[in-house]
């Protein structure tokens, strides 16, 4: 590494280390939220509403009282006011959704809670449940883009665009026109949303897996009307997360109040079924692409607009086509936005939220393009590779896209390829290829941390980072570890809770370049409390025994460039502060990839699999390649998973999922899973982040739908622009 | 779940001669047998079935989970598990298609824990009728109507159907017994007797809550397979949306005899399209004597699906049908050839 | 034959008359019935909710437990012995994270009545070492092969896949792709998985 900011002492950035919890992971000694055992606890069951919009006429909660072992049951009766309404998330508030928890008998969407009964046991309270009587005045609901009712907007602030696209697609030579459709999708984290609230006094202690403890904290204390320093979050591991844990769902101050009221611990452990409402979604998208180009294959016009789902209650819009219209070079460019509110739950974020379906409908139209030009279509992003991106004219801090290509059609062995569609077999298979680009914004957020070491050479890091499996402990130790120059094993990690420093969100895979800064930062400290004549100490650990000092501890924070100051007291009040990406004003961040994609299908009965997948990945530093590597296969996992399996069904007469279980919504098993290959090729960056990280969380998963819609195309030549691919949709005519 | 008596006789044959004696219907409530529980547990969380009363045959069962072949005709106990019988190696070479339609149901843990017998009875997936807040289910609650009819409906059958009930039968095993002609053996307060397997299941008609011709009480103790010429060449396909842990989107069981490429007999047996499991005789009698090829599987194949109504979602279920028939079909012919 | 578990102590239903009343004549199996859901219940459930005993042994130990009939061996485990390495996932069957060993197979505690597990073996995450101080060659092999992410399908992974080598379906990575498929890792660390398996069959020698 170049940067002299790095010892090169240890070299213990960029190292392969094992997890640091995974002794714990493989015993199964850690210890999830719903885990956590407190004394007297009541357990909570959710009733949750079925009809897709109106009002709850009458609860007749007789009968369920009935039942022994019933301590309480809460309704928009009892809870009405107690919960005040906050903003959502996306709206500079703290919640997945604005309709207040048990706030009043209003109706906005199937499965919003309507009732949560206590009692003695887990069986008694779902029992009690269900012996609810509810009567509703229903309304017919809009449950997607078509429904009557829908409320449809153009977002016109959302705009953008540059030179006059319409004048040069009419006046092209090769053109392409075509529209795509992307399902509604769940995260589906392994672990269930649970949560556990026990009082002490005016003190509430809250456990519950989330990817931002300090949003939970601080959205807990308004919507409770409390002093945030009251409540603490607790959450040291976290069983998956996705994008669906990074807010405050309806269920936490249900929970928080059920506890106060009955004075004793309450666990709430929602059903598979109820998570599929409970918390955000991918909404369903739909996209108009239409590319030019000239004879050479340069774009000479692209345009991007694309349709998002969002509730009623509150809009959010991800407009990933403020990325894919700037990924490549071309002079008369337009994008638009637009919203259709419906009656349903407020959609959100989910692993690569705007960049996967956006990056599917404009890869598979670049695709198309290839083919109509009887070009590679390695080739035809190599003709449009650019150094500054093409709205503003900005540098991109690096981009390796090409790299990238190389890099996995080298290892794919594209060169192979035959053009035609249609012309590669394996006895009863047909064999496709396909390609597509990944990109994600690097982001970053203002993030702190504290270290202390010790003068028998121990060094203790914490923060109140997050632990999804994305490897927080490990690149926390890592970089404490080598910014110190002491061993990895000396060295202790504490997060996954409010009482310790504040760090950003979970998400955006923004994590590691928001919170090794801090890291860094506070250990540059450290070596400067250790200096000698003026400069930081080189030797820590000889400075540190030449001290005479027992402890030193440091704390710091740091400011993502491009947020204001202000922002660093948002950092304190639970608030999401992110930038980076295509939103600032001097450069652009992206981290980029190819996919490339062998697809199978049967001649016959068109079964469709992913044989053999490889990427290739630029993210900047990378700290841990094996946790790297780990989130760079599993993005791609669930790429695949994106475009073949992956769909939440609607019923459109009362808005609700009808597949809301694992075995109907389907996700990829082990048997799915052939040949998974993910190549990091090496990126230096040194202006995105003090820490050079671009992130990995995401980038695996974007493109991936494109690049098998491209193969299938190959190995068919039929062109599916609906996601998710299926049997039904491979099938000849019949 | 509700409440329920928990009781674990232990042994099952005593307990039924004494029973059957005297015999009275009077029962005060429901009970239900709880084998592997795969089935019944699941149901009784969603509170689709709410016994009050579970009888665990476990303890008593063992006597029926023997797996014999004494070389015409194989037994199964109906308390054998789907793993155990799958592995068997009596099962795999003389009945490949049995232990292929066991092995690609479900997965390991739950071929660990599921019976034949509650195999066999294992009911519908339908999103409706597994979520009792959905009013209208004629098979949860007669006469209530059909949610899937206009909902959505890609799972569901093709073939069988009627306007009360589209409920698809999605078991696998009972599709190769559909194919290789087995009989069950019962027990029950008025004694043994044995029936066809295909007569257990009963089509929805206008009383879809009626699946099976058992009578009250009784126990499925033992399953027949006689051997045939067919037996050996047998196979099944299952076509699913994953590659495993997945119910059948369409499956086939196959069972043929061939003099050179000429059929002697053959049985097509059809799963994840039908309300129950599903035996192609038209397709059957078409092939008799004729050569097998791509044309004539082609023409059973259509045969197959003359009755065929579709819903929304699954007119691809026809089509997919049809393939899998063919694809079967020709496999299996196929095997037979690597046989010598 | 009188021996019986007949938890039934309904003094409307004499002990031994039940035993038939359930096993034979009341035996009307839904599967023939429509279901009466309200009108099947006897009139007065609260003798159904008093706590039945049941002896498990869980780990090499026994327990003696008094319990709801309707809990699952999964919440038992959890909630009532305390041993919360078995994870729900799904609750339903769908998704292996309760995977456990009883009586040497791997099975779903989350569809296992506790009860209906007297007296016989379980063996959870928490057990599988055996005593010795070793890690399970296959807990050692996931960590090698960095075989999960988030970790919270990872003890239903490692015991299937002791079981998955027991039974001798580790052959080969395709074999092994199919008999783990019981088990979803959402986290998608599945190559992982496989190729960790691989290596912890041979050190098992089985
Ligand atoms: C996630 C999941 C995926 C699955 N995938 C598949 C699949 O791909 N293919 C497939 O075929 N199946 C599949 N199944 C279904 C599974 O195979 C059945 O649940 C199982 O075989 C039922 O057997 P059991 O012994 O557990 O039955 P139980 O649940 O114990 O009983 C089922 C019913 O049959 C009755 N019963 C049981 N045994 C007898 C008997 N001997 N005599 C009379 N009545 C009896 C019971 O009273 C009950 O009503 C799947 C299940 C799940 C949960
Ligand atoms: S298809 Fe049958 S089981 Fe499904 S809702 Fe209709 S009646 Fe009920
Ligand atoms: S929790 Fe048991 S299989 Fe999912
Ligand atoms: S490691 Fe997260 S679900 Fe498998």
């Amino acid at each position: 590494m170049a940067d002299t900011r790095f010892p090169q002492a240890t070299g213990t950035m960029g190292q392969p280390y094992r997890r640091y919890e995974a002794l714990e992971k493989v015993n199964g000694s850690a210890t999830y939220a719903s885990d956590v055992k407190l004394a007297k606890t009541a357990h909570a069951y959710l009733l949750t509403s079925r009809i897709g919009r109106g009002v709850i006429r009458s609860l007749d909660l007789v009968e369920a009282r009935a039942i022994p072992g019933v301590i309480e049951i809460l309704t928009h009766q009892t809870v009405g006011e107690s919960i005040r309404q906050t903003q959502a998330l996306y709206t500079g508030g703290y919640v997945a959704d604005s309709v207040r928890p048990l706030g009043s008998a209003e109706i906005a969407y199937w499965g919003q809670p309507i009732a949560m009964v206590l009692a003695e046991s887990y069986e008694i309270a779902r029992e009690a449940a269900r012996k609810i009587g509810v009567s509703y005045d229903v309304s017919e609901p809009a449950s997607s883009f078509d429904s009557a009712g829908v409320d449809m907007t153009a977002l016109e602030p959302m705009n953008l665009g540059v030179g006059d696209f319409k004048a040069a697609y009419a006046n092209a030579a090769v053109k392409i026109d075509a529209r795509y459709s992307t399902p509604v999708q769940h995260h589906n984290a392994m672990e269930l949303f649970a949560t556990q609230c026990v009082w002490d006094g005016n003190r509430l202690t809250v456990y519950e897996p989330g990817q931002y403890l300090n949003n939970i904290k601080y959205g807990l204390a308004e919507q409770l009307g409390i002093d945030p320093e009251l409540i603490r979050v607790v959450n040291p591991y976290v069983g998956g997360a996705f994008g669906a844990k990074g807010f405050l769902t309806q269920r936490t101050a249900l929970v928080a109040i059920a506890a106060r009221r009955i004075g004793r611990p309450v666990k709430l452990v929602a059903t598979r079924e109820q998570g599929f409402f409970l918390s955000a979604y991918r909404a369903e998208t739909r996209h108009h692409v239409q590319l030019a180009a000239d004879s050479t294959g340069r774009l000479i016009a692209s345009s991007h607009e694309g349709w998002e789902v969002t509730s009623r209650a509150d809009v959010l819009a991800l407009g990933g086509n403020a990325i894919t219209l700037r990924l490549y070079g071309c002079p008369n460019i337009e994008g638009r936005v637009n919203v259709a509110k419906t009656d349903r739950s407020t959609p959100g974020f989910m692993r690569g939220p705007g960049e996967v379906p956006y990056a599917f409908a404009f890869e598979c139209a670049l695709d198309e393009l290839a083919y109509a030009l009887k070009m590679d279509p390695v080739e035809l992003r190599r003709v449009n590779d650019t150094k500054v991106e093409p709205i503003a004219g900005l540098p991109y801090t690096s981009r390796s896209l090409m790299q990238c290509f190389d890099a996995a059609g080298a290892a794919f062995g594209w060169a192979g390829k035959t053009a035609a569609p249609g012309s590669m077999r394996d006895g009863d298979w047909l064999l496709g290829w396909g390609c597509a680009a990944a990109f994600y914004p690097t982001q970053a957020g203002n993030s702190a941390a504290r270290v202390r070491l010790s003068s028998d050479g121990r060094v203790h890091v914490s923060s109140a980072g997050h632990e999804l499996g994305q490897g927080m402990y490990t690149m926390m130790a890592q970089v404490a570890s080598e910014q110190l120059g002491v061993p990895i094993e000396h060295v202790t990690v504490s997060l996954g809770d409010t009482d310790l420093p504040p760090t950003i969100v979970a998400g955006g895979s923004a994590g590691t370049a928001s919170l090794a800064p801090a890291i860094m930062s506070a250990c540059d400290a450290i070596r400067r409390r250790l200096q000698t004549g003026g400069s930081p100490a080189a030797d820590v650990m000889t400075a540190m025994r030449a001290s005479g000092l027992g402890n030193i501890e440091e704390f710091a924070e740091t400011r993502a460039h491009g947020l204001p100051p202000e922002s660093v007291q948002g950092m304190y009040r639970g608030r999401v502060a992110m930038s980076g990406g295509v939103h600032l004003p001097d450069r652009v961040q992206l981290a980029f990839g190819a996919q490339f994609v062998e697809v199978r299908i049967h001649a016959r009965t068109r079964e469709l699999r992913v044989s053999r997948a490889v990427g290739a990945f630029a993210a900047g530093r990378i700290i841990n390649p094996r946790t790297a590597h780990g989130q760079l296969v599993g993005g791609m996992i669930w790429g695949i998973s994106s475009a073949l399996h992956e769909q939440t069904e609607i019923d459109e007469r009362n808005a609700s999922y009808i597949n809301a279980n694992l075995a109907d919504y389907l996700l990829p098993v082990n048997a799915d899973i052939a040949d998974v290959q993910a190549i990091m090729v090496p990126e230096e960056d040194n202006l995105v982040n003090a820490a050079g990280v671009k992130g990995v969380g995401e980038v695996g998963t974007v493109g991936m739908a494109a690049a098998i819609a491209n193969a299938v195309y190959h190995a068919t030549g039929k062109r599916l622009r609906d996601l998710p691919l299926r049997i039904e949709h491979v099938l000849e005519e019949v | 779940m509700q409440p329920f008596h928990y009781s674990r006789p232990v042994s099952l044959a005593e307990t039924i001669v004494s029973g059957t004696q005297k015999h009275s219907r009077n029962a005060e409530a429901t009970a239900t047998f709880l084998a592997g529980g795969t089935t019944l547990i699941d149901l009784m969380k969603l509170d689709v079935m709410r016994p009050s009363h579970v009888v665990d045959l476990n303890s008593s069962a063992r006597e029926f989970s023997a797996i014999r072949f004494d070389g015409s005709t194989l037994r199964l106990g109906a308390f054998a598990k789907m793993a155990t019988v799958a592995d068997h190696p009596d099962v795999i070479s003389h009945f490949p298609v049995i232990a292929q339609s066991l092995s690609l149901a479900a997965s390991a843990q739950l071929r660990n824990m599921a019976t034949l017998g509650g195999n066999l009875l294992q009911r519908t997936r339908c999103a409706y009728f597994r979520d009792p807040s959905w009013a209208a289910c004629n098979k949860r609650s007669p006469g209530s109507g059909c949610a899937a009819i206009g909902g959505v409906n890609r799972q569901h059958a093709v073939l069988g159907t009627s306007k009360h009930c589209i409920a698809t039968y999605h078991g696998d095993f009972a599709q190769a017994l559909m194919a290789l002609d087995a009989a069950i053996m019962l027990i029950g307060p008025d004694g043994a007797r044995s029936m066809p397997f295909a007569s257990l299941h009963l089509q929805p008609g206008n009383t879809p809550h009626l699946e099976t011709s058992l009578r009250p009480g009784e126990i499925i103790t033992e399953i027949l397979v006689p051997d045939g010429p067919w037996t050996r060449r047998s196979r099944y396909v299952k076509v699913r949306d994953r590659q495993s842990y997945e119910f059948a989107v369409a499956s086939v069981a196959v069972a043929l005899a061939l003099e050179g490429s000429m059929v002697t007999d053959v049985r097509i047996a059809l799963g994840g399209l039908a309300t129950t499991p599903w035996r192609a005789v038209d397709a059957e009698d078409l092939l008799r004597g004729r050569r097998l090829n791509e044309a004539s599987a082609t023409e059973a194949a259509r045969t197959a699906f003359a009755g065929a109504v579709a819903q929304a979602h699954n007119a691809f279920k026809i089509s997919v049908g049809q393939s899998a028939i063919v694809r079967a079909l020709l496999e299996t012919a196929a095997m037979e050839a690597h046989r010598g | 034959m009188t021996d019986t578990r007949d938890i039934c102590t309904s003094p409307s239903t004499p002990r031994r008359r039940f035993l038939i009343g359930s096993a034979l004549t009341g035996a009307a199996p839904l599967i023939a019935r429509s279901e009466p859901v309200a009108a099947a219940e006897p009139a007065d459930t609260s003798d159904l909710r008093k706590p039945t005993s049941v002896d498990i042994h869980v780990n090499g130990r026994p327990f003696h437990l008094e319990l709801d009939t309707r809990l699952t061996l999964l919440d038992a485990l959890r909630e009532e012995i305390g041993l919360t390495g078995a994870k729900k996932g799904c609750d339903h069957g769908q998704c292996g994270a309760c995977t456990v060993l009883i009586d040497g197979r791997r099975e779903l505690s989350c569809l296992t009545l506790a009860v209906s597990a007297q007296g016989r073996d379980v063996v959870t995450i928490e057990g599988l070492d055996g005593g010795g101080g070793d890690l399970h060659p296959m807990k050692q092999a996931f960590i090698d092969h960095d075989a999960f992410q988030c970790g919270y399908c990872t003890p239903g992974q490692i015991l299937s896949a002791v079981s998955c080598v027991r039974e001798g379906h580790a052959g080969s990575p395709e074999e092994i792709r199919e008999y783990m498929s019981g088990n979803i890792c959402r986290c998608a660390a599945y190559p992982n998985i496989v190729a960790a398996i691989s290596q912890a069959s041979e050190q098992m020698g089985e």
